[in-house]
């Protein structure tokens, strides 16, 4: 019987990490949470947001040192560029187009395995990282929690990148690297589509 | 593989506890101490740069880092006295959200700070976080237990996350790499605040 329980520890940090869960949602009028949850869903919400992400991810994954570790500390800071333009209300021209198109070039580089030199590939994640992040900042004013949201958003867009770079970890392996190739083909496929929706051909 | 899903829990409960922990003050009954002691928990905003704080105290290694669990409570404890005398200056919710960005900025560039930078901003950061909580108070509050407790959870807090970041650090290169992302994540987000309050003023 002993042996159904493989770690007492493992069980005591699941137990104690999941009860505070159940109450957070459970007052959804209070400030912090709404913010939080309104700002997490944020990115996950739209479909070509969190697939350029995961693509970023993927793609930092593909390029490996040091490019998967400068990805995940810098993206941040310059989103949060993107996010301060939002929220002075400075206009920036065709935002859903540019986010469809980041979608097509980010999936087209992890589905070429393109490894082009670091400041290239650095210049072009952060263009669209700026997008992203006016997007996700323009709603900021509106929140009900300014603080929570962006933890919120922030957060999301962060744990996007981190499942991309270990869905990435499988270029260690040759088949593995296929399938991280056919992603980026998806993710390149689902940009087409959102573009082609922001600009008026698909309903 | 213990210690480490230990390290978890703890990190997990001291991320999650925030969240739950946003009840009416007036109607908790739990006592003016545990008022206090809650209030900070209240808002992101106090515990954001705490934990960065703390992880930017690791970053200068466990000999340097020791100072800031003295330090920081005691800047908290007296930023509480002294919002019973004086008035919250009218920059006081900038210079907060500007303690999120920088202390989210030097944990992004994981940098070495002299010790004096450091003690600097533990300092201005309990000093105005006291000042805010104690700003809480209303005239039945028990002045005492309330700030006894609002020093209590600050030293609580700044001792578990400074201590869990210097374990935390030992052992795979990308442990520091997560801090860092996880620093530049406070940084993006007091940022945006900031340039929030900039066009219309944050409450808090």
């Amino acid at each position: 019987m002993k042996r159904l329980v493989p770690n007492t520890t493992a069980l005591m940090a699941f137990l104690f990490a999941a009860i505070p869960l159940a109450p957070a949602f459970a007052h959804t009028g209070t400030g912090v949470s709404l913010g939080l949850l309104s700002g997490f869903m944020h990115p996950l919400s739209g479909a070509d947001h969190l697939v350029a992400m995961v693509a970023v991810g993927l793609w930092g994954a593909q390029l490996g040192n040091p490019a998967i570790w400068v990805l995940p500390v810098t993206f941040p800071l310059v989103m949060a560029v993107g996010g301060l333009l939002g929220v002075l209300g400075v206009p920036l021209p065709a935002v859903e187009p540019v986010i469809a198109v980041s979608g097509i070039a980010l999936g087209l580089m992890v589905a070429l395995s393109a490894r082009p030199p670091l400041w290239v590939a650095a210049v072009m994640v952060g263009v669209f990282a700026i997008f992203h992040g006016y997007a996700h900042g323009r709603e900021l004013p509106e929140a009900a929690d300014a603080v929570a949201y962006a933890v919120g958003f922030v957060g999301a867009t962060g744990l996007l990148h981190l499942s991309g770079i270990l869905i990435g970890v499988l270029v260690g392996w040759e088949a593995g690297a296929r399938v991280v190739r056919a992603c980026g083909a998806a993710i390149g496929c689902v940009g087409v589509y959102f573009l082609l929706a922001a600009v008026g051909v698909i309903e | 593989m213990k210690r480490w899903l230990r390290l978890l829990a703890a990190a997990a409960a001291l991320a999650l506890a925030p969240t739950a922990a946003h009840a009416h003050l007036v109607d908790t009954r739990l006592g003016d101490f545990y008022s206090g002691a809650l209030h900070p928990l209240t808002d992101l905003q106090q515990v954001l740069p705490w934990m960065a704080l703390a992880v930017l105290a690791a970053f200068q290694g466990a000999q340097r880092a020791r100072w800031i669990i003295l330090v920081f409570p005691l800047a908290l404890a007296v930023g509480g006295v002294a919002s019973l005398y004086v008035p919250l200056p009218a920059f006081a919710p900038f210079l907060g959200l500007a303690l999120v960005a920088v202390t989210g900025l030097a944990v992004a560039a994981a940098a070495r700070l002299p010790l004096g930078v450091l003690l600097a901003i533990a300092v201005v950061m309990g000093l105005l976080h006291g000042a805010q909580n104690g700003a809480a108070m209303v005239a039945t509050t028990d002045r005492v237990l309330f700030l006894s407790g609002m020093t209590a959870i600050g030293y609580g807090v700044i001792t578990l996350a400074t201590g869990s970041a210097i374990a935390f650090l030992h052992g795979a290169a990308w442990r520091p790499i997560a801090l860092r992302a996880g620093g530049s994540w406070v940084a993006a987000v007091g940022i945006m605040v900031l340039g929030l309050n900039l066009v219309r003023p944050v409450a808090g």
